[in-house]
C-alpha cells in the first residue's frame, strides 16, 4: 500500500505542498509569462495538484528499484523514461486545461508558446523534487521496516529460548531419562555415566546455544545429535539416525535451536510411534543460492500426522521468515509412512553478515 | 501374584524387574513391549498384576485396557509424566507409579493391589478412564476393534460410515466392515462433531464421504457417498448436515 494513500492526514499534507508548488508556479506565470493573474490561478493550482497526484506512481518506481541494490544506469534510463512520459502526460493535459480555461477568441497556440518553455521547466523541477522526496520517503520507511523486523526478531527469539528451556524441561524428556538412568546404575555403571554426561551436555548446550541470536550450522547439528545420543539410549535400536552434512555447509549461520526442536518432533511424534522403530535422517547442503536442511522420519500411517507437531514447526517458520524475508522458505510434506521437514535458507554473504548484524 | 510388565523401553522394563524381584510373593510371568503384544500376552499368561506404560507405540495404556476388557487384570499404570492421566487416575481411583519408579511406592502399589484381588474390587472402566484422560478438546481419533480375533486400529479418516445393529455397530471403511461392541449414542458423544454426523437413528456419516443428497420421498432424504453407496437420512439429519456442509 501506497505510504501517502495510507493515511487521510497525510495525503492533506501531500497536496497541501503541491498547492504551494501550484502558487509558486502561479508568481512565476504572472510575472516571468506575463499571464492574466486569476487565469494563472486557476491553470497553474490544478495543474501542480495533477503533478502530484501522478507523481504518487513514483512510488512503486522507488519500491522496484532500491537504491544500492539497482546497477545505476538502470535507474537514470529508467528515471529518465518515467519523467519523460510523465512530463508529456501532464503537458498534454496541460495543454487541454489551457483550451478550456481560455475564452474562445483567443488562439491558444499564442498563448501556449508563450508559457511552454515554462511548463516544461516547471514539471521537470516539479518530477525531480516528487521522485527525490519519494526516495528520502522510500528509506524512510525501509529504516521503519528494519526496526520492526528487528525487534519481531528479537520478540521470536526471546520465545524459542523460553520454548528451549521448557524443552530441556520437558517432563517427558527428563523423566524418562532419568529413569534409564537408574536402570543403568543396577546394571552397567559406565552407560549410566555417559548417559548423566550426555544429559549435562545437553542441557548445558543448550542453556548457552538459547542465548546467541545466531550460530554456525554445526553447533546445532551437535546438539542434535546429543539428543539423539539421549534417546537412543531410551529407545535402543529403534531410534537410528544418520546425518548427513555437506562440508561447505557447515560454518552457515543459522537461528539457534531451530533444527532441534525439528528433530524432536522426529523422535516424539514419529519414531516412537512405530513398533519396529525408524531412522530419523538430517541433511543439509549447497543447492544453488540456498542451503537445503531437511529433517525426515518415517511414521506410523494409523496416527493422524498432526497431533502436537504443529507448535515447534510454526515457531521455526516464523523464526526463518522474519529473519530471511521471502527468500526463505519452510516445506512440510507429510504422507502416510514419511514426515518430512525441508528448510532453504539464502545461501550468501549478505545472508551471513545479516544474521550477525541482528546478533 | 503373578505379574506381566508392559514397557516400550527396554530400560523402564529392567528396572521395574529388578525392584520386583525384592518383593517375594510377585512373580514376572512375562514382558511385553508393545500394545498388541501386551493384550496377546495377558491373554495367553492370564497374569493377576500388570504394569502398563501409558505412552506406547500404536496402542497406548488406555487402550491395551480397553481391548483387555472385562478380562483384564488388576492395573498399575506407569508413566514418567502425563497430567491428564494422573488427574484420570485421581478420579477414577487408579494406582499409578511415576518415573524414576521409586522401590517404596512399588512396594506399597503391589500391596494395594494384592489387597484390591483379594477383596475382589471391580476394575474401573476402561472406557470411561480414557475419556477422562483425554484432554480437554481433544476428540476420539481412532477406534480399536477386535474382529474375528484379531486387533484393528482404525484411523477415523478411514471410515465411510457407522450402521447400528442389534447391538453392535459396524464400521465401514473401504468396503469392509468391522463389528464392535459400543452403542451409537455413547460413539456419538466421543467424535468430532465437525466431521461425523448422525444422520439417522442407525447411522453415522463421514461427511468427507458425502458426494450428494437426494429427495427420496417427504422428509425423507438419501445420502449418496463417493463410492456409491446410499444410507437414509431422517429429518433431524439432513438439517444437522445441511448446517454443517451449509
Amino acid at each position: 500500500m501506497h505510504p501517502i494513500l495510507k493515511r487521510r492526514s497525510r495525503l492533506f499534507l501531500y497536496l497541501a505542498v503541491w498547492i504551494v508548488f501550484g502558487l509558486l508556479l502561479t508568481v512565476v506565470f504572472i510575472f516571468g509569462g506575463r499571464a492574466p493573474p486569476l487565469w494563472s490561478v486557476y491553470f497553474a493550482v490544478p495543474m501542480a495538484m495533477l503533478l502530484g497526484m501522478q507523481s504518487l506512481s513514483f512510488w512503486y518506481l522507488v519500491q522496484s528499484m532500491p537504491p544500492g541494490e539497482t546497477p545505476i544506469v538502470r535507474m537514470v534510463v529508467s528515471w529518465v523514461g518515467a519523467g519523460l512520459a510523465s512530463l508529456i502526460v501532464w503537458l498534454v493535459i496541460g495543454y487541454m486545461w489551457a483550451q478550456y480555461l481560455l475564452p474562445d477568441d483567443v488562439d491558444i497556440a499564442d498563448e501556449a508558446a508563450g508559457i511552454l518553455g515554462l511548463m516544461i521547466f516547471a514539471g521537470a523541477i516539479g518530477i525531480s523534487l516528487a521522485v527525490l522526496g519519494h526516495y528520502l520517503a522510500g528509506a524512510f520507511e525501509r529504516s521503519r521496516n528494519a526496526e520492526r523486523r528487528a525487534l519481531e526478531l528479537q520478540v521470536l527469539a526471546r520465545e524459542a529460548e523460553l520454548k528451549s528451556l521448557r524443552a530441556q524441561l520437558d517432563p517427558h524428556f527428563l523423566f524418562n531419562s532419568l529413569n534409564s538412568v537408574a536402570a543403568l546404575i543396577g546394571n552397567d555403571t559406565a552407560a549410566a555415566r555417559q548417559m548423566c554426561f550426555l544429559m549435562a551436555q545437553f542441557f548445558r548446550k543448550s542453556l548457552t546455544l538459547g542465548r546467541e541470536q545466531a550460530i554456525p550450522l554445526s553447533e546445532e547439528v551437535g546438539l542434535a545429535q546429543t539428543f539423539l545420543a539421549i534417546e537412543r539410549v531410551r529407545f535402543g535400536e529403534r531410534l537410528r539416525s544418520k546425518f548427513d552434512i555437506a562440508a561447505d555447509v557447515r560454518d552457515v549461520v543459522v537461528p539457534p535451536l531451530f533444527l532441534q526442536p525439528l528433530v524432536e518432533n522426529a523422535v516424539h511424534h514419529g519414531v516412537a510411534h512405530l513398533l519396529e522403530g525408524g531412522e530419523v535422517c538430517v541433511t543439509a547442503r549447497r543447492r544453488e543460492g540456498f542451503v537445503e536442511l531437511v529433517v525426515e522420519n518415517p511414521c506410523d500411517p494409523d496416527r493422524p500426522p498432526s497431533r502436537g507437531t504443529g507448535v515447534g514447526l510454526a515457531n521455526v517458520r516464523s523464526r526463518v521468515e522474519t529473519l530471511c524475508g521471502h527468500r526463505a522458505s519452510v516445506d512440510v510434506s507429510a504422507t502416510d509412512e514419511k514426515f518430512r521437514v525441508s528448510i532453504l535458507l539464502p545461501y550468501s554473504g549478505a545472508n551471513a553478515a545479516e544474521l550477525r548484524a541482528t546478533a | 501374584m503373578r505379574v506381566l510388565i508392559v514397557d516400550d523401553e527396554t530400560l523402564a522394563r529392567s528396572i521395574l524387574r529388578e525392584h520386583l524381584a525384592k518383593i517375594p510373593s510377585v512373580e514376572i510371568v512375562g514382558e511385553a513391549a508393545n500394545g498388541f503384544e501386551a493384550v496377546k500376552l495377558a491373554e495367553e499368561l492370564n497374569p493377576e498384576l500388570v504394569f502398563l506404560d501409558i505412552q506406547m507405540p500404536k496402542l497406548s495404556g488406555f487402550e491395551v485396557l480397553e481391548l483387555l476388557g472385562e478380562r483384564a487384570p488388576t492395573v498399575i499404570f506407569t508413566t514418567a509424566y502425563d497430567e491428564f492421566a494422573l488427574r484420570a487416575f485421581e478420579v477414577h481411583a487408579v494406582d499409578y507409579l511415576l518415573k524414576p519408579v521409586e522401590p517404596a511406592r512399588l512396594a506399597g502399589a503391589v500391596e494395594r493391589a494384592a489387597e484390591r484381588l483379594r477383596s475382589k474390587t471391580p476394575a474401573p472402566s476402561a472406557h470411561d478412564l480414557a475419556v477422562s484422560a483425554r484432554p480437554p478438546g481433544r476428540t476420539l481419533e481412532r477406534i480399536l476393534i477386535r474382529h474375528e480375533g484379531r486387533v484393528h486400529v482404525l484411523p477415523l479418516e478411514r471410515i465411510d460410515f457407522i450402521e447400528a445393529q442389534d447391538d453392535y455397530l459396524e464400521f465401514s471403511c473401504g468396503g469392509k466392515r468391522l463389528r464392535k461392541q459400543q452403542t451409537m449414542t455413547d460413539l456419538e458423544s466421543q467424535l468430532d462433531a465437525t466431521r461425523f454426523v448422525r444422520i439417522h437413528r442407525s447411522f453415522i456419516l463421514n461427511v468427507e464421504r458425502l458426494a450428494r443428497i437426494d429427495l427420496y420421498g417427504k422428509d425423507s432424504w438419501l445420502a449418496i457417498l463417493s463410492d456409491g453407496s446410499k444410507l437414509p437420512m431422517s429429518r433431524t439429519g439432513h438439517a444437522k448436515l445441511k448446517e454443517l456442509i451449509g
